[in-house]
């Protein structure tokens, strides 16, 4: 039972200046093992934050971080299942879901996770799924003001995973969740 | 922690080096320095020239560290103190003494109080006597012995019952709770390719979850408690190997000692887990894991999980941090100590007390709590346990006794000795002949009972 959460585009300080109070009464340390960033924190006290609550800590590099040396995609393995991370402003079009899912073959991973768009998506395809956080502040996107503030927790158990949706709707937090399992025929050869 | 002297009957060439049974090595810690006695009493077949040695009965005089393979009956039903005598030198106390407590456990409905009077005496190691002797004073065992295999059976699958329930984690629980709710999400989802669909989810339990009965907030909640008891188990007498080191035995060991505890823990949420109770836990699972009947040996975590709740029901109170200084708790326990001390032996009392200023908070706090564990060798801890144990009105009586006799032991010690010296002194008590304690203790029952 590993909880890893996924979170990332938080524009902090340009585009919010903090994640919602909702959202930071729950992020305490001590629950989580893992944390994936998608990127665009944009910088290190937000990096600072996510240290404090969990020690390891992912990030790659979003277009908007200050810090340039987190690194373009990073995979790592927890438990059965492979992840891969990439901010998601490389691939075009953004958030195009057969490019990504290109990405997702490249990198070879099982559940790949991206963002950029700022909107919640998790999707399934032959090579995997891919699993858009949204943005943790509900910051504006390249492309739009209509953003809800959302970020995901995965609880990773054997060849199960449940993912825990966090969103923040009209100020109130709802959790939502998707159940998926790890079948040898979701890898496709290569 | 405990100063332990090789005896020299120990270096005596009776002992040879190969066992006879290799079943037993199992439980043999491994020879340590010459210095530390083992955590398996050595059969003390010699009682040497000094009248008050600790008689225990001793069959046959293999190595020091492996049990008596000899006596291997269920139940010790038919055993006979004839198998005991190939040396000559047991004492026949001790055989007599065995012989007693099998023709008790033998009867259809055992007589207790005949059963505490012989116990109180101590109890022989082999056979594993002590162990059905201790489920039966702690009240596991029923004294009929028709209804053991029922109570046995009841309480065993309780315990599996607890396990399950308790030890589970929320991922499990959650998923329990959905097939139960009737949504059946997986397998109906087999689309190559799409987006998921969301789902609700179940009793707005989610992991991030603050609410105060959520099961992911009290599994967290919980998992200080559970790193607290996994830090106890693994410094559990780290001289044996019974209970410490790789080996496969040490670590299902602490498995169980862990599993007990955090059982216990759940299930008591007013006293949950205090330091300490690793150490009252660890004498119950050694014994009861150590029976030579095998049925019961693989039960021992289920049987130790009982008797330990049962053992630990007289001292709640001492664990309970709230209740220190009210009329049950520790500080009033060991006030009670001090009068008995004062009752018995004015002198003493006085020039520790109150010249010495050694306030006995400072010794027999631990003394108390720990119900002597920690003073004594583990050998001989079991043996004062079997006194403690056999008392009809509990422990805490006979535990006071004994911390009063041991402090009369070493009096000419204290009565010569200034704070420093006296507190370091019952701080680290030092190794005495333990049946000639608990002969004092018993000799403070008779006299100057006010």
């Amino acid at each position: 039972m590993v909880l890893v959460l996924a979170i990332g585009d938080l524009h902090i300080p340009h585009r919010a200046p903090d994640l919602p109070p909702k959202f930071k009464s729950m992020l305490v340390p001590g629950k989580i093992q893992h944390i994936i960033c998608t990127g665009n924190l944009c910088i290190k006290e937000v990096h600072d934050y996510f240290k404090s609550l969990c020690p390891d800590l992912h990030v790659t590099r979003g277009e908007c971080d200050e810090d340039s040396r987190y690194p373009e995609n990073k995979t790592l393995t927890i438990g059965q299942f492979k992840l891969g991370i990439c901010h998601g402003h490389q691939v075009i079009p953004w958030g195009d879901l057969d490019s990504l899912a290109m990405l997702q073959r490249q990198l070879d991973v099982d559940i790949l996770v991206t963002g950029h768009t700022h909107q919640f998506k998790a999707y399934k395809h032959e090579g995997g799924v891919v699993i858009n956080p949204g943005s943790a502040t509900g910051a504006y996107s390249s492309f739009t003001y209509d953003v809800n503030p959302s970020f995901v927790l995965m609880d990773i158990d054997g060849l199960r995973v449940v993912v825990y949706v966090y969103e923040l709707i009209d100020g109130e937090v709802k959790v939502d969740k998707i159940d998926f399992k790890k079948t040898s025929t979701t890898r496709s050869a290569h | 922690m405990v100063r332990k002297r090789v005896p020299d009957w120990l270096n005596s060439s009776l002992w040879s080096t190969t066992p006879s049974d290799d079943r037993f090595h199992r439980y043999s810690p491994s020879p340590t320095a010459a210095v530390s006695e083992p955590a398996v009493q050595p059969p003390v077949p010699v009682p040497p020239p000094a009248a008050a040695s600790r008689p225990q009965s001793s069959p046959t005089p293999p190595k020091s560290e492996i049990r008596d393979p000899v006596n291997d009956n269920s139940n010790n039903n038919s055993n006979d103190s004839d198998e005991n005598g190939s040396s000559s030198d047991v004492s026949p106390e001790d055989i007599s003494r065995q012989a007693q407590l099998l023709v008790e456990l033998s009867k259809k409905v055992v007589n207790m109080r005949e059963l505490r009077r012989i116990a109180s005496q101590g109890i022989p190691d082999g056979a594993g006597i002590r162990s059905t002797v201790w489920k039966l004073l702690l009240g596991y065992l029923p004294p009929d012995r028709g209804q053991w295999s029922s109570e046995l059976a009841k309480k065993r699958s309780q315990y599996k019952h607890f396990k399950e329930e308790l030890l589970m984690n929320p991922s499990e629980i959650t998923r329990r709770l959905e097939k139960s709710a009737g949504c059946d999400n997986d397998e109906s989802k087999s689309e190559s390719s799409g987006l998921l669909s969301r789902s609700q989810i179940t009793h707005g339990e989610h992991p991030l979850s603050l609410g105060k009965s959520s099961i992911w907030n009290q599994f967290f909640q919980d998992s200080e408690i559970i790193e607290q008891i996994d830090r106890d188990v693994k410094r559990t007498h780290p001289d044996m190997h019974f209970f410490s080191g790789d080996s496969q035995l040490a670590k299902s060991n602490q498995d169980a000692l862990r599993n007990i505890l955090i059982v216990f823990a759940k299930l008591n949420p007013g006293i949950r887990y205090v330091q300490g109770m690793n150490e009252i836990l660890a004498p119950l699972f050694y014994v009861f894991r150590n029976d030579t009947d095998e049925e019961m040996a693989a039960a021992a975590e289920a049987d130790t999980f009982f008797c330990f709740v049962e053992l630990l029901s007289g001292f709640r109170d001492h664990f309970c941090q709230q209740l220190d200084n009210s009329n049950v708790g520790i500080r009033s326990t060991i006030t009670r100590l001090s009068q008995l001390l004062k009752e018995h032996d004015e002198e003493l009392w006085r020039h520790l007390e109150v010249t010495t200023k050694v306030n006995p908070q400072f010794y027999a706090f631990r003394w108390i709590t720990l119900l002597l564990t920690q003073e004594f060798n583990f050998a001989d801890s079991l043996h004062i346990w079997d006194t403690l144990l056999s008392d009809p009105e509990g422990p805490l009586e006979t535990l006071l006794r004994v911390c009063c006799a041991m402090l009369i032991l070493v009096r000419r010690r204290l009565l010569a000795g200034d704070f420093t010296s006296n507190l370091k002194l019952l701080q680290n008590y030092p190794p005495a002949n333990v049946s000639h304690l608990l002969y004092v203790a018993n000799k403070l029952r008779t006299q100057g009972s006010g």
